[in-house]
This record gives structure tokens, sequence and C-alpha cells, in this order.
């Protein structure tokens, strides 16, 4: 038996939750699941392999404050409970760690695959390499999203209520918007470039709507720098920025030798070229051969259905 | 292409926690303000301002001079100072070489207390720039014959004649000249503002461009009497700046040359040609190896003048030694870069042949090949080739 | 004031990570450097202890290679230097027990450290450390300041950030900060040789670490990527999007 901490997106539970009992069941046991504040406690009864659902309400769980509701829900993990998952997000990360700390063992961030032991497979040095750890004791386990399949909804678990607050720390003064500047090409993830092929400066709009999409940034080859005055804050390439992204989607890019130097060590390279022949197609993981004019609106649509 | 410097039998494992940490703070910066802007710079023609604020800000210059506000550093951090600044750009390397050797050094060592405390504070942070006026248009390799003449006039010197080939100049506060007064070089600090006196830009040059290189023009000048240097005189005065910035100029060229082999190998391994990357190719891996193995001799060769220079264990022939080798070969490492990186060698996308064009210079500056050949060759022989004369 | 900041030495970023027999090899890395979002931390701590004028303590644990950090950050402005030596593997219980107790020895308004390691990625240190030491915690910072009595930071959350305001004592934990880790000048390198390091060790600071129950297994290096794929016309975008999201997990 292990316990999940439960994970929301606002009003109801993330599915990252219904993958947490997933994982569970890949090391062939139940879980009891623990929701702050309460929330998504409905829908984690449905889960299946879930033997019981404990709501925690109270008044901490206003604003997020890990130590506080670490407090708040520690009652509720049940005694001769070994093994606690939580989500590998920003939150849920942060709380994990505090739980660990406060039940004196060990924790183990952002697993992507799991087996009996426990054996856990994680990643390090930024992805450069992975790493495969036996953990034979009690131990908080973080499991990044995606990394398991969501358990099915055929459930209906008993859920507890209880009142547990406990001292806030963190007061939020102010909310503030999401900065709406574009990344910049030197700090993003995913990266979607134009070149000459791209014909004329004004058409860049169309890549900058797919970066939008993306939570992109929009990158530009050496030659439209030049010669169509963009700024050369966006150059990639030799004289340009050398980008890293996870995600570099070259339009209209040939792949001259110079543009290479700035982006050939991203993660990987999408190139969409009319020109079968151009260069880019021996550096891209996925070479498209069409025009811009035809593939972009395909792709902004392809992306839209993804979110 | 994120920089790694050629260092094959890891000679900058000998530097000190101290040498070490100002090599990291001098390469950081010449990577994040330096090296996004020197092309544009060498296409004006201009050497940016903000570079003279940092290197004061840093705290470089002058490097190896102690007290007086200066840094007080090893030889052997002057010299990584100058590889890492000459990585970045030889004319920015000029900069702080005639602003600590051929500037600052002279009023250190030959300069009055007063003069001292006068200037050198202001120019260790960068405040005053100075120079060094020794060259003449028909007085080069022959210095001891130069005209430039100063006259007592009992409350004042005048002076009269022209300079060239003088860096810094025109941005100048400080020069510090030497002219002959009753037959005799001696060194006199002339300001940007005295009567008489005027630094225009020698424009047209195809090497150092972004460095600001000068005439030093003296039109019956006066300067107040207390502005000679007291404790020079003869080319004793000027040797001993030369032999400085030379020594800051043997580890400055092997910068360049690690420039131009770091570009030379990446261009290498992306290079396709024949289904196969230039870098399997035979003829171009004997360049590489070529290059690699004059970088070596060129560091070892300098760390341990380095060495010599902080144990007080040299001569100026030691010094010449490296000089001319290491300037020697750093051009034709750039030479031999610019080969293999074909026809895109010829663009500013790659530093290749600014850095070419620069060591033309390097190499004819702080004393020519030719004469630092020549004084190896008097010191091994005790006969002196320079000139017809005995 | 005591501003304790938190430093980790980790292969620099750009250096290569080579696997050799299942295991890092670590002699092979060429260059050791402060992990990055520790820079950021480093650097909201020297602008507290301008604002405070607190004191600052850089703190790392590790084996010996790490004193040279330590000096770098004694060079741009670090007033005490403590280095916990240990050489071998710490799990997560281990080298929070260590750090937490280096920091109670000095005592700690405020401990800044970077929002996960370089190598490790796992970012428990912090959160961990502040239900140790009794403090409260803030994750994915980018600016923290003192203001009357309290530290207001501006936190990222999923719909952008908010500023948070924290008693003391506090602990955060720094995503990307507003400024980069400031250069030192000579003159701080010069005055860095001469500050004296603090070298402690489990038993001084009353740890005993015991064998961990988390065991390292083996590191490998990441499969190799399947070679490019090609696709003709604008038809094959739903494909390769789909491959993008489940074969290469990049968006």
């Amino acid at each position: 038996m292990l316990t999940i901490i439960a994970e929301n997106t606002g009003n109801s539970l993330h599915i990252i939750t219904s993958q947490l009992a997933g994982a569970a069941t890949t090391l062939g046991m139940k879980s009891q699941i623990i929701c702050p504040n309460g929330i998504g406690a409905d829908e984690a009864a449905m889960i299946t392999g879930v033997t019981k659902v404990t709501s925690v309400l109270g008044d901490c769980f206003g604003v997020f404050d890990s130590t506080a509701w670490a407090d708040a829900i520690s009652s509720s993990i049940e005694e001769g409970v070994g093994i606690i998952l939580a989500s590998a997000t920003p939150q849920g990360r942060e709380l994990a760690a505090v739980i660990a700390a406060k039940r004196n063992i060990p924790i183990v961030q952002d697993a992507v695959a799991l087996s009996p032991g426990i054996e856990v497979t994680r990643s390090i040095y930024s992805g450069k390499a992975v790493e495969k750890i036996l953990v034979s004791g009690d131990c908080v386990i973080t499991i990044r999203p995606n990394s398991f399949e969501a358990a099915i909804n055929d459930n209906a678990a008993p859920i507890n209520t209880v009142n547990n607050s406990s001292d806030v720390r963190v007061a939020v003064q102010e909310a503030m918007a999401k900065a709406s500047e574009r990344l910049d090409v030197s700090e993003a993830d995913i990266i979607i470039s134009g070149g000459r092929g791209m014909g004329s400066k004004d058409n860049f709009s169309y890549l900058e709507e797919i970066a939008d999409a993306l939570g992109a940034a929009v990158g530009a080859s050496r030659a439209v720098v030049d010669e169509w005055g963009m700024p050369h804050t966006i150059q990639v390439g030799q004289t340009g920025k050398t980008v890293t992204p996870s995600l570099y989607i070259a339009v209209g890019i040939s792949g001259a030798i110079q543009h290479l130097a700035g982006m050939r060590s991203s993660k990987y390279i999408v190139a969409i070229n009319k020109d079968p022949d151009a260069p880019i197609f021996n550096v891209a993981d996925y070479g498209i051969v069409a025009s811009w004019e035809d593939a972009l609106p395909v792709l902004k649509e392809e992306l839209g259905k993804l979110s | 292409m994120n920089y790694e410097a050629l260092d094959f039998y890891e000679v900058d494992s000998l530097l000190t926690d101290e040498e070490r940490m100002v090599r990291d703070m001098v390469r950081d910066w010449v990577d994040e303000e330096v090296i996004p802007n020197i092309e544009n710079a060498c296409r004006e023609g201009i050497f940016p301002d903000e570079w003279r604020v940092a290197l004061g800000e840093m705290g470089v210059l002058g490097a190896p001079l102690k007290g007086y506000g200066c840094p007080g550093l090893s030889y052997t951090a002057y010299g990584v100072i100058c590889r890492e600044l000459e990585r970045g750009d030889s004319g920015l390397r000029s900069f702080a070489s005639v602003q600590g050797s051929l500037a600052m050094y002279p009023i250190w060592d030959f300069g009055s207390e007063a003069q001292k405390n006068y200037y050198l504070p202001k120019m260790a942070t960068g405040e005053w720039v100075g120079c060094f006026g020794l060259t003449e248009p028909d007085y080069g390799s022959n210095p001891g014959d130069m005209i430039t003449k100063a006259v007592d006039k009992g409350d004042h010197y005048l002076l009269n004649g022209a300079k060239m080939w003088i860096t810094n100049g025109t941005i100048a506060e400080v020069a510090v000249v030497w002219a002959k007064l009753d037959g005799v070089i001696r060194g006199f600090i002339v300001e940007k503002n005295d009567p008489g006196f005027t630094a225009p830009e020698m424009k047209g040059k195809h090497s150092l461009k972004a460095s600001v290189t000068s005439e030093l023009v003296f039109q019956d000048c006066k300067i107040p009497k207390d502005r000679i240097l007291p404790d020079v005189k003869g080319l004793r005065g000027p040797f001993s700046c030369l032999n400085n910035a030379r020594y800051g100029i043997s580890w400055g060229a092997i910068g360049s040359a690690q420039a131009c082999f770091h570009s030379a190998k990446d261009y290498a391994m992306s290079r396709i040609q024949f289904d196969h990357p230039i870098a399997s190719y035979q003829l171009v891996q004997n360049k590489l190896s070529w290059m690699l193995r004059e970088i070596t001799k060129a560091q070892l060769l300098a760390y341990h003048l380095g060495e010599k220079k902080d144990n007080g264990n040299w001569i100026p022939e030691h010094v010449s030694l490296a000089k001319m080798n290491n300037v020697d070969i750093a051009l034709e490492i750039a030479r031999v870069a610019r080969d293999i990186h074909g026809a895109n060698g010829i663009l500013d996308e790659y530093p290749i042949m600014r850095h070419m064009a620069n060591l033309e210079s390097v190499k004819t500056y702080e004393g020519t090949h030719d004469i630092h050949n020549l004084i190896i060759g008097r010191h091994i022989t005790g006969i002196q080739a320079f000139t017809r004369e005995a | 004031m005591n501003i304790v900041v938190l430093l980790k030495q980790v292969p620099d970023t750009t250096a290569k990570i080579s696997v050799v027999s299942g295991r890092i090899n670590e002699d092979s890395v060429s260059k050791w450097s402060m992990s990055p979002y520790d820079e950021y931390a480093l650097e909201s701590a020297l602008q507290l202890k301008e604002s405070t004028n607190g004191s600052l303590i850089a703190i790392t644990c590790g084996p010996d290679r790490c004193a040279k950090m330590l000096t770098d950050a004694a060079a741009v402005g670090a007033d005490n230097l403590i280095h916990v030596v240990h050489e071998g593997y710490l799990d997560s219980m281990q080298i929070q027990s260590l750090l937490s107790s280096a920091i109670n020895k000095v005592g700690a308004d405020v401990v800044l450290c970077g929002k996960q390691a370089a190598d490790t990625n796992s970012g428990s240190t912090g959160p961990g450390i502040a239900e140790l030491i009794g403090a409260g915690c803030a994750t994915h910072v980018s600016e923290v300041k003192y203001e009357n009595g309290n530290f207001s930071a501006i936190r990222l959350n999923s719909s952008g950030s908010e500023k948070i305001s924290m008693s003391v004592p506090c602990v955060f934990a720094f995503d990307k900060g507003l400024s980069e880790l400031r250069r030192p000048n000579v003159r701080g390198i010069m005055m860095a040789k001469k500050k004296d390091i603090t070298k402690l060790d489990a038993g001084e600071l009353g740890v005993t670490v015991s064998e961990s129950e988390v065991k390292l297994i083996s590191h490998a290096s990441p499969p190799e990527k399947a070679p490019g794929q090609k696709f003709e016309g604008a038809s094959s975008i739903p494909t390769v999007v789909t491959k993008l999201r489940d074969e290469a997990n990049v968006i």
C-alpha cells in the first residue's frame, strides 16, 4: 500500500494523479490518495486500484506553502505506509521534498520508470545521462508526467474528509501575469526559425503565431537578419547565438554550415523546406519537404489540437 | 560553439589559484562582451570605449606593477591576461599592453614620487588612457637616431617632432614621449591639452582595426619642467618598457593562435565534402596536428619565461626569443587556419582573417621578427649584425 | 543578518559526460563549475548583503575539489566560507542533514540556493532543509528583497508569477534570476586568496552518515537517437506532430 499526493489543475484532478495510480500498479501496490484542499476527491475515488481517498481541508490551502501543506496532510498518511508518490511538477516536487524531510526518508525526484524492488529510472545532467537506482526502504518518489499510463476509472473508493490546517508562512502580495514578451532564443526550450525561404520579413508573422502556440522563441538565419533588417538578437548561427533547445524547427532555411554551427546541438531538429536537397535535411530528425505556405497552417492546426 | 582553449600539455594546471581566477574572469568577459561585438568594431574601425571601462573595472591594467593603485599581480598572471584578451583580438590586447607596459610602467619605474602618485592610480582604473611615443616616421627599428627634440627653455621644455604608429594616441590623456634633450634620449610626460600637441588618428589600416593608431605631432609643444622622467637616460628607458610589452605579447599571440585553432578544428569537423568531414582527410589532420604542436611549444616557452620574470632571473634576449617565436607561429597558424576554412575563411563570420591581419602588425611592432632574430644572433656570437658600422 | 547561500560544484554544463562501465566517469570531467541556478542564488545573496549590511556565508558539501568554488564565491564578496567535506555519494536525507547542521551552526535568517543542481536535477535540498531548520520555503523564485523585517520574492507559478512575502527564517530556491552573477575583479580575487575556508566533517557536525537505502545500480548514456526521417508534403505534418509528442517527447 502506498500513498499518492494528488495534483490538481485549479478545480479538478490533474491527469498525473491517475498516472501515479498507474505507477502504483506497476509496483503491484494499491494506493491511498490524499487530496490537499479536497480538490479532485470525487474523481480520485473513481480511479482503479485506489482503496481510500482522504480529503484534507484547511485554511492553509489558500496559498501554496509547502511546509504548511506538508504539516496539514502529514497525519493523513497512514502509519506503516512507506512509499509516497507525487507528481514531478514544480509544486509537487517541492511538497514531496518537504514531506520526505519531515518523515526522515529519502526522496527520488522525476522518475520516468519504476519496477518492483524499487528500481527507479531517471535522467540526470539535463538529459545527458540516465540513472537507475535501487531504493530498498521507505521513500518518496516523484514521477514525471506522461511517464505512466493513467489508471482507468472503474472504482468507488470511500472518501474521508478531515480538517487540518497549519501556520502559513507565505503571503501573496500580488499576482502578476505571464510576461507577454517572447522568450529569447538563448533561453527557449523550443525555437522556430526562418530563413530566406520565408520570402519576406512580413511572413515571419506566421512563425510568430506558431511560436506563441508553443511558447517558443523565434529565430532567424544571418541572411534574413542582414537583408531584411531583422534584429540581430534573434540571429542563430556562427556570428549569432548558439542555441541548445529541445526542439528546433527550421523553416525555409537551407542549412549552410554557418547556421548549423549555431543550432546543431539542438536535441531534436525539424526542417521544413521545399527543396528536397537542402543540406538542413542531413541534420534534421524529422524533415518535411513542403513549402512553408503549405506547411505552417497545417502545423498550426495540429498544434492547436494538442492543447 | 563554446570556446575551449587548446592546452594539450595542461600547462594551465601550473597556474596558481589566483592566476586561474584572473584567467577565468577575463575569458568570461571576452566571451560575453568582446566576441559578440568585435567583428562590428573591426568593420567600423573603432575601439569601443566600454572595453576601456571594463578593463579598468576588472583591475587588469598595469597588471604586474605594485603600489599606486596598481594590481600587483605576477608576471604569469599578466601573461594570462594578455593571452585571454588576444584570443578576442590583438587590438584589444594592444590597448592593454600599451596602457600597462608602455605608459604606466615607465612612470612606475623611472618617474618621481609625485608623478607616480599623480598618474598611476587614474591609469590603473582606465580613467586616463596612456600611450608611448618612441617610433617616428623615419625611425622604427633604429630608434636611437630619432629626431624628436626637447629643448630646455628655463621654465619649460619645448618639444618638436612627430611620432607615428602610436596605439591609443588619439584617445590618450597621457603620452610618455621619448625625445633627445641635448642629444640624450629622455622620457617626457605629455598631456593631451599641452599647447602644440595634437594626436590625429591614422586611418586606412587593414590590421588592428579595432584599435586606435595615431600620430603624435609636437609643434613647439610647451611642457612644464616637472614632466621629465628623472631616473632614466638613453635607450635603456624605452627598451625596458618594450621588454615588458614584448613579454605580454609572447603570451598574447598564443591566445590568437588558440582562437584560430579552435575555429579551424570546429570547421573541419563540420564541413562535409565528398561525403566526409574534411577533418577525416590526412592533409587537414597534418595541419591541425602541426598547429597543436606549435601552440604547445609556445605555451611552454611563455610559461617558463613567466617563471623567470617572476624570479627576476631573465635577460632581454629571453623575451626576444618568446616574442619572435610565438608571434611567428601564430601568424602561420592563422594562415593555415584560413586555408582550412576554405572560402568561408575570408568572411568575418569567422575570426580567422581578422587574427591573420592583426598578427601582421604584431609581427612587426615591438621589435620586428628580424630584429629579434638578430638580438639572439648577437647574444650567441657577441657580434651585432644590425648595421653596417661596427 | 546572516545570509546563507548553498552552493554545489558540478561538471560544467558544457562538459561532455562520459559513461564508462555503467558509471559516470568523473575523472574525465574537464571543468567543474558552480551549478548555474546556484549562481543566481549567490548574486541575489550578494545584493541582500549589500542592502542589509549583513554577513554572507557560503556553504558547500563535497570532496576537496569544491574548495575552489568557495574561493570563487569569496572573490565576488562572500564573507565566510564553510566546506562540509565528504567524499562519495550522499542521498537526499544525508545531504540535507549535513547542510542543515552546518546552517544551524552559523544561524541563518535566510537561506538561498538554486532550485536544482545541474547534475542530479532533483531540487529536494532547498525545501528539505527548510523543513529541517524550521523555516518557510519558496521555490522557483527569480528575485528576493528584504523590506521592513520581511523577505519578499517573485515566485513563478503556472499562470505567471506572484509577489510573496515570508517571515524569517526562510529558504528561497532560485530559478533564473533577474541578474546574472557578477564578475569578480582583481582586488576581489586577491582578497579571496587570503580567505580561510572552515572545513567541517560529519562528525564535527554531529551527523552520522550510515549506509543509505538508496543505491546506484548504473549510469548509462541516453539511447541513441533514431536516424532522421524525411516526409513528403504538408500532409505528413500530423504524423510528425504525433511523433514529436510521443517519440521525441518535446511537445
